[in-house]
């Protein structure tokens, strides 16, 4: 040794009040942001309720057609009607459930169901495909423009072969679910193994780690944020899709619906399948994004 | 364990760099580095290596730590030659580099899970390394929820908990304020003296270099070459407790500054 030990008592090791002040700093900032949140939700709610009371002042003073634009309260009478067992038509004896022999809600867990399946599947072999591409250099190559081609490609363009392939029942569109939701979750993981930081590799093979620590302690968590993101697009996409999807055969199904009661010019029930539809894919949002504050809170801050 | 310990019962974990040549290739270009570079780190050593940026000191640190190979030449440590990253040469990087997923005391525990250690014992271990470097509170926070200084500190723990036989640091202090970074150097210093262990710096700041060091180095611009190489040895005859500032103005402090200023500047810094 070149120098001396210590035979005086050291600097104090223990964070001083500096240190601790700048914690505070930090602790502070993020309940800043926490009151910032529930501000923007509350001018949310605030935009809604005038919306709101726009169209029923617009509907109430007949300003537009109840054809073209229903009002409020005959939409919820159409919701209503379409949730429970009804006379076929005014004044008649014979009762229906529902509309077009299902309940609403019987249309929307046919149209969920067949998300599930379809973008099920892809989000267990999406990422799958994705890590092989990131880490084998010539499947990437080779598979790369394909999966681009195929991510250019409107679903709903080839929803005529898959019909001819799988049928008109469930399995084509389960399948055109599942071609929707897939290349969004595989670019997504390709984009996050490519992008991990190289420091972050280094460090844990500087620690000793071997090729598969490297995997489970850096490559899946620091994808993992990308991968959530990818199904969060994939879902989004696939909810418009199924919708679209339902056009053919698509009985129960909520997009069924939604198009088979505007052609019906029951426009009520369109504008309650609508806000449904909508609904429905503000909440499977949400659900990805909850579920993504649980299992990668590091996202967005490191 | 102590100081002297470490020296004997470690004198043959010596890194020994010889006559490593190191180029890359840039927009066609071949490019050197570094060129035949020579030097010995004896344990217990706390090596800083100066130099203006560019000039290949990162480079040298990565050979070491076996990020890069050497294009000629070759590394080794306790005699087995340098092949790629291991436990025994540890890094702290420059920019904070804790897992996010990962609390701080789990990221500290990391190394010695890696090796299998059982888990009450790395625990322990870990406890031991964050109480040293002031973090004992902090130890279920995530790494995003402590400021620059702290993570910094986090990342010293990490490496020690992993017991290397050289810590290799790669200017772990220069994002940091100059308040926090004061700190950090007088507590990483206590640390050197406590611990006895073999530290390589980087940093382009001489007094930096010379405050820390127990011996200094400077590197020239590219291609890389060592131009100065002292001992720092009159810090070891003062008092441990002097102020930084009262230190800063020593004759001895101030003559060598102005000494490796010097050689920074004439070697094209």
């Amino acid at each position: 040794m070149s120098s001396t030990p210590t035979t005086t008592a050291a600097p104090p090791a223990g964070p001083s009040k500096a240190a601790l002040a700048e914690q505070r700093t930090v602790d502070r900032e993020r309940r800043a942001r926490r009151r910032a949140a529930a501000q923007r939700y509350g001018i949310r709610i605030a935009s809604l309720v005038v919306v709101l009371l726009l169209w029923w002042l617009v509907t109430a003073a007949g300003w537009i057609k109840p054809l073209y634009l229903p009002s409020p309260g005959a939409v919820w009478d159409a919701f209503v009607r379409a949730n429970s067992i009804h006379p076929v038509s005014e004044g008649s004896s014979r009762l229906v459930a529902g509309e077009q022999g299902y309940y609403l809600w019987q249309h929307l867990l046919a149209s969920l169901q067949r998300m599930a399946i379809g973008v099920g599947c892809a989000i267990l072999l999406a990422p799958l495909l994705g890590f092989l591409m990131a880490t084998i250099k010539p499947i990437g190559l080779i598979v790369e423009p394909y999966l681009n081609f195929l991510r250019a490609l409107p679903p709903l363009g080839y929803i005529g072969i898959l019909i001819v392939w799988f049928g008109i029942g469930d399995l084509s569109k389960v399948w055109l679910l599942f071609l929707a939701a897939f290349p969004p979750i595989t670019m997504a993981t390709i984009n996050g193994v490519r992008s991990v930081r190289a420091d972050r590799i280094n460090a844990v093979k500087s620690l000793g780690g071997n090729f598969l620590d490297v995997w489970r302690y850096v490559i899946l968590p620091s994808t993992a944020p990308d991968i959530l993101n990818g199904i969060r697009i994939a879902i989004g996409f696939a909810w418009t899709t199924v919708v679209a999807a339902e056009l053919n055969a698509g009985n129960p199904g909520i997009g069924y619906l939604a198009y088979i009661s505007g052609t019906e010019l029951q426009t009520p029930l369109t504008i309650a399948c609508i806000i449904v539809i909508g609904i429905a894919a503000i909440l499977l949002d949400l659900l990805v994004k909850g579920i993504e504050n649980l299992v990668v809170p590091w996202r967005g801050k490191a | 364990m102590s100081a002297a310990a470490a020296e004997t019962s470690q004198h043959d974990r010596r890194v020994v760099i010889e006559d490593v040549t190191h180029q890359y290739a840039t927009k066609g270009q071949r490019v050197t580095a570094l060129e035949d570079i020579n030097l010995t780190i004896e344990p217990g050593e706390f090596v800083c290596l100066a130099g203006p940026s560019g000039c290949g000191k990162t480079t040298l640190l990565q050979l070491i730590a076996g990020f890069l190979r050497p294009s000629d030449g070759r590394i080794t440590l306790g005699g087995q030659e340098v092949r790629g990253p291991s436990a025994e040469r540890g890094v702290v990087f420059q920019q904070p580099n804790l897992y996010p997923w990962m609390t701080v005391r789990k990221n500290v525990e990391l190394g010695p899970k890696l090796r299998r250690v059982a888990k009450a014992e790395r625990e322990a271990q870990a406890k031991t390394y964050l109480d040293m470097v002031g973090l004992g509170d902090f130890l279920d926070r995530r790494p995003y929820e402590l400021s620059g200084g702290m993570q910094q500190r986090a990342q010293i723990a990490r490496v020690l908990t992993n017991d290397p036989d050289i810590i290799l640091m790669d200017e772990p202090f220069g994002a940091l304020d100059a308040l926090t970074r004061e700190r950090l150097q007088a507590e990483l210093l206590t640390i050197w003296r406590n611990t006895g262990k073999t530290i390589f710096f980087i940093t382009h700041s001489v007094e930096e270099a010379i405050f820390l060091g127990s011996r200094v180095l400077v590197m020239s611009a590219r291609p890389g070459h060592v131009v100065y190489d002292k001992p720092v040895d009159f810090l070891s005859t003062m008092d441990a407790d002097m102020p930084v500032g009262q230190m800063r103005s020593l004759p001895a402090f101030v003559r060598m500054r102005d000494e490796v200023s010097n050689e920074i500047h004439a070697s094209g810094g």
